[in-house]
């Protein structure tokens, strides 16, 4: 019922945008920060030329695979967008557009005369969003400003790698770590299409623009506040703590007789029903409460990691999983106790190839077929639903939707 | 570009400063960890009236959710600055009154936030369809693991679950170890809340037009999905990318590395002329400069720029990067990012004088705004802090009547866990607390 409510709800069909008539200038090279604030917002309706003097970034791809000659990233970050070269014309729209995105070096552009401080003169209602590695503005920036942004250079900046890993390995495997997606580019852009929208609803009512300024290099740190907090608090760093939460204990990943899960026990109730299903109840004693299983130790609680993985590697995944619910459908004693009863979330581990079989984002609609000379190329749809004004893809570079 | 940097400098320091952008827009939250707390956190910071709903006693679990365990003056810091600028409200769902509070705030809202589980706000009387039905302009968001509908819709989920379930999980690892690590501080909770945020600010600006609300499905593992380009590679090659190590398997040579003095720099060649660039310095062979995207060039690539960054010191590296124009950072810790003057001049971190907590560092807001910056006020407040003051303000709710439900058990305050009350510094003569007084 609720279901079918919803499907109806949801429905795109003759349904108008949030950002309709809203004109965005582009110009962000091979900066796909720049590249996702922008296709957000034309996901949501906004007109998006994209400007380019060269076109590196649509050779920029996973071991070089190309779409007919465009790269991955490329092809889904263009999305609903028009691809313009450099030229008078597009001048002309940058210096009208409703909001210019700039991810170029930082000044490149007030170079050639259409920087925030000559555009804002003729157009003082532009909304102007810098991205860049450290901003337009500070000594740092300055100094570094010849120097391009990347995704790992990025994530370096933002502190990330250093804690990802397992602290119990040595040699090459103890140096910082990668996180397998463009994780601060992606934070930089969602960030910029975020202040982006804050402004131009403050210019609904002052009719005037601003300059915003996105840190691709500060982009996680800041929105999570983790390291800040942590320097504070502590006055020395995490480091790697492998799959084992900073927090919470158990919160991570666990190998099973054939795959993997992913177990969460958020408080002391979970992890007693964890411990029951696992037939661990020898542990309680010693684990009790929270603040027994805290991790600042990474020896201790191996101690305690190292038993429930013996305990867990003895499970089916489905088996494991199919305990957990169990402990959610109590029926009387349930609606008494609810909040009370522990309830560890545990879920499988799935390969790609799983997700995408799985037909529960199918019938979301969590990705798109596109038909390139008549082959099936998938990318993801859009990340939200919205009942009014759905965000959604209506055209990409190659092929039919 | 002559004095381009001190022209945006002093832009941001001395140019024209308008009202919060987003004041008047009023927000009600039922939620609770990350997902949904940081949405109201970064709309509070702009402007919004931000009145957060908890559980009395415990709040929200995340108050006990603190790094290592440490509180600072009985308050957990991480929780303080994921919930700065709302207000708090206690009311306990399982009361019929309470749910009735609950309501009546809601209809009053611009926009509704909540991350419970699926489906639950429509037993508790505050669903969408609900709500819609006396406000016809709420904005209503509903956060998730995997979405409002659909067969996993009533599976429950946490960053570290959505991370696993979107496959996202087994990506980030070394090629030759048998581990796979999920992305830290919670990457699978904050993507999606300012995905989110997006969305409701959307919403906001479609309503100024037309006066139309409506209603948002926002998961965590389709916001996860989303940036997962992957799906298309494996679409195309029928392959999974899967583990990389250190290498981003879009540039090349892509790494951490580490310097002769014992640091440890990343180097990510995205671009051909980044190459040119960094190939005259390392001594890189012009041929392989166009198959250079497979792995076993990349590793040809890479140990030769190993062998070529430890025998240099991290200020000679970053030097030559200046000087041609490739991509290099140094990898810093928690302690150095705190420590950073370039993150202290630009404001990504601000020293805060909060009314509980005294001189706190915290982070800034988390994008420069030369008219309009984001302003951290105060830090969370213990559990119910606000009741009287919001009741009064909101309801206009007399003193008698919200005694009335005090006694009733609707409404609530903290208990004595750290985390949730005062610090013992606090003073009970407290016009805020009496509602007599608003924050600031």
């Amino acid at each position: 019922m609720r279901d079918e409510y919803l499907l109806k709800l949801f429905s795109e069909e003759n349904k108008p945008f949030a950002l309709d008539e809203l004109i965005v200038a582009e110009i962000s090279g091979e900066n796909f920060a720049g590249a996702i604030a922008s296709s957000l917002l034309a996901e949501l309706g906004a007109k998006v030329y994209r400007i380019e003097f060269e076109d590196d970034a649509k050779k920029i791809s996973p071991f070089g695979v190309q779409i007919d000659g465009i790269g991955i990233p490329y092809f889904i970050e263009t999305r609903n967008k028009e691809i313009l070269k450099f030229d008078e014309k597009a001048k002309e729209i940058v210096q009208k557009a409703d909001v210019v995105i700039d991810a170029m070096q930082p000044g490149f552009l007030d170079s050639i005369g259409i920087g925030y401080r000559q555009i804002s003169e003729k157009n003082p209602r532009v909304i102007y969003a810098a991205i860049s590695p450290y901003g337009h503005f500070t000594s740092k920036a300055e100094e570094f400003r010849n120097v391009p942004d990347s995704d790992l250079t990025a994530q370096a900046y933002n502190g990330y790698p250093t804690l990802i890993g397992n602290p119990f390995l040595t040699g090459k495997h103890s140096y910082p770590l990668r996180a397998g997606i463009w994780a601060a580019w992606i934070m930089a852009g969602a960030n910029a299409a975020v202040a982006i929208m804050i402004a131009l609803i403050e210019r609904g009512k002052s009719r005037k623009g601003q300059f915003i300024d996105v840190a691709t290099h500060d982009a996680i740190a800041t929105i999570t506040a983790f390291p800040y907090i942590v320097g504070f608090l502590f006055g020395k760093p995490r480091g790697r703590f492998g799959t084992i939460d900073y927090i919470l204990y158990p919160f991570g990943y666990h190998k099973t007789k054939d795959g993997y899960v992913v177990i969460a026990t958020p408080t002391d109730a979970d992890f007693r029903a964890l411990l029951k299903i696992l037939g661990r109840w020898d542990l309680e004693p010693d684990w009790k409460f929270t603040l027994d299983r805290i991790t600042d130790d990474v020896e201790r609680i191996k101690i305690l990691d190292d038993e429930l993985n013996k305990t867990i590697q003895n499970f089916k995944t489905y088996d494991l999983i199919k305990r957990a619910r169990k402990t959610r459908k109590i029926p009387i004693l349930g609606k008494i106790l609810g909040r009370f009863l522990g309830e560890p979330v545990i879920v499988k581990i799935n390969t790609l190839q799983e997700v995408l079989k799985d037909e529960h984002w199918w019938i979301r609609k969590s990705f798109i077929k596109v038909k390139i000379d008549g082959k099936n190329v998938l990318i993801p749809n859009v990340a939200f639903k919205m009942s009014e004004t759905p965000p959604r893809v209506l055209k990409v570079l190659k092929g039919q939707l | 570009m002559t004095g381009y940097f001190d022209f945006i400098k002093n832009l941001i320091k001395n140019g024209e400063k308008r009202e919060e952008p987003l004041k008047g827009v009023k927000v009600v939250e039922i939620t609770h960890f990350i997902f949904g707390p940081n949405i109201g956190r970064i709309l509070a910071q702009f402007g919004a009236e931000v009145v957060k709903i908890e559980t009395p006693g415990e709040g929200d679990r995340f108050r006990l959710g603190t790094v290592f365990g440490r509180f600072y003056r009985h308050s957990n810091l991480i929780y303080a600055v994921l919930n700065t600028n709302k207000y708090f409200v206690a009311a306990d769902a399982r009361n019929a009154k309470a749910r009735e509070i609950i309501f009546e705030l809601a209809r009053r809202s611009d926009v509704f936030v909540e991350n419970l589980r699926a489906g639950l706000v429509d037993t508790m009387g505050i669903g969408y369809q609900q709500i819609r039905a006396v406000n016809p302009k709420i904005i209503y968001v509903s956060c998730s693991g995997y979405g409002q509908f659909g067969p996993l819709s009533k599976t429950p989920s946490f960053d570290v679950a959505a991370q696993g379930v979107s496959s996202l999980a087994m990506k980030t690892g070394w090629e030759d170890v048998d581990e796979f690590y999920k992305l830290p501080d919670y990457f699978g909770d904050f993507l999606p809340s300012m995905l989110a945020i997006l969305a409701i600010l959307a919403a906001l600006y479609y309503r100024e037009k037309t006066g139309k609300g409506q209603y948002i499905d926002i998961s965590q593992t389709e916001s996860l999905l989303r940036f997962l380009y992957d799906i298309t590679y494996f679409s195309i090659t029928g392959k999974e990318i899967g583990k990389t190590g250190n290498i981003d398997p879009t540039a090349s040579p892509s790494g951490i590395f580490k310097t002769s003095d014992g640091k440890f720099v990343a180097i990510s060649i995205v671009t051909e002329k980044q190459f040119e660039a960094i190939a005259s310095v390392v001594g890189f062979d012009d041929s392989k400069k166009k198959d250079r995207f497979s792995m076993d060039v990349i590793k040809e690539l890479n140990e030769k720029l190993e062998k070529w960054v430890e025998k240099k010191n991290l200020k000679e590296i970053l030097e030559i990067a200046k000087e041609k124009g490739f991509p290099a950072a140094q990898v810093l810790d928690d302690l150095e990012v705190f420590k950073d003057p370039w993150r202290r001049e630009r404001g990504s971190i601000v020293e805060v004088q909060d009314r509980f907590l005294g001189k706190v560092q915290v982070p800034g807001p988390f994008a420069i705004f030369s008219s309009t910056p984001g302003k951290i006020k105060w830090l969370a407040r213990p559990v119910g802090y606000h009741n009287r003051l919001i009741l009064k303000r909101w309801l206009n709710l007399s003193d008698e009547e919200i005694e009335k439900l005090e006694k009733d058990g609707a409404i609530g305050y903290w208990d004595e866990m750290p985390g949730t009350s005062p610090p013992p510094t606090w003073n009970k003569d407290d016009e805020v607390f009496r509602g007599e007084k608003d924050e600031g």
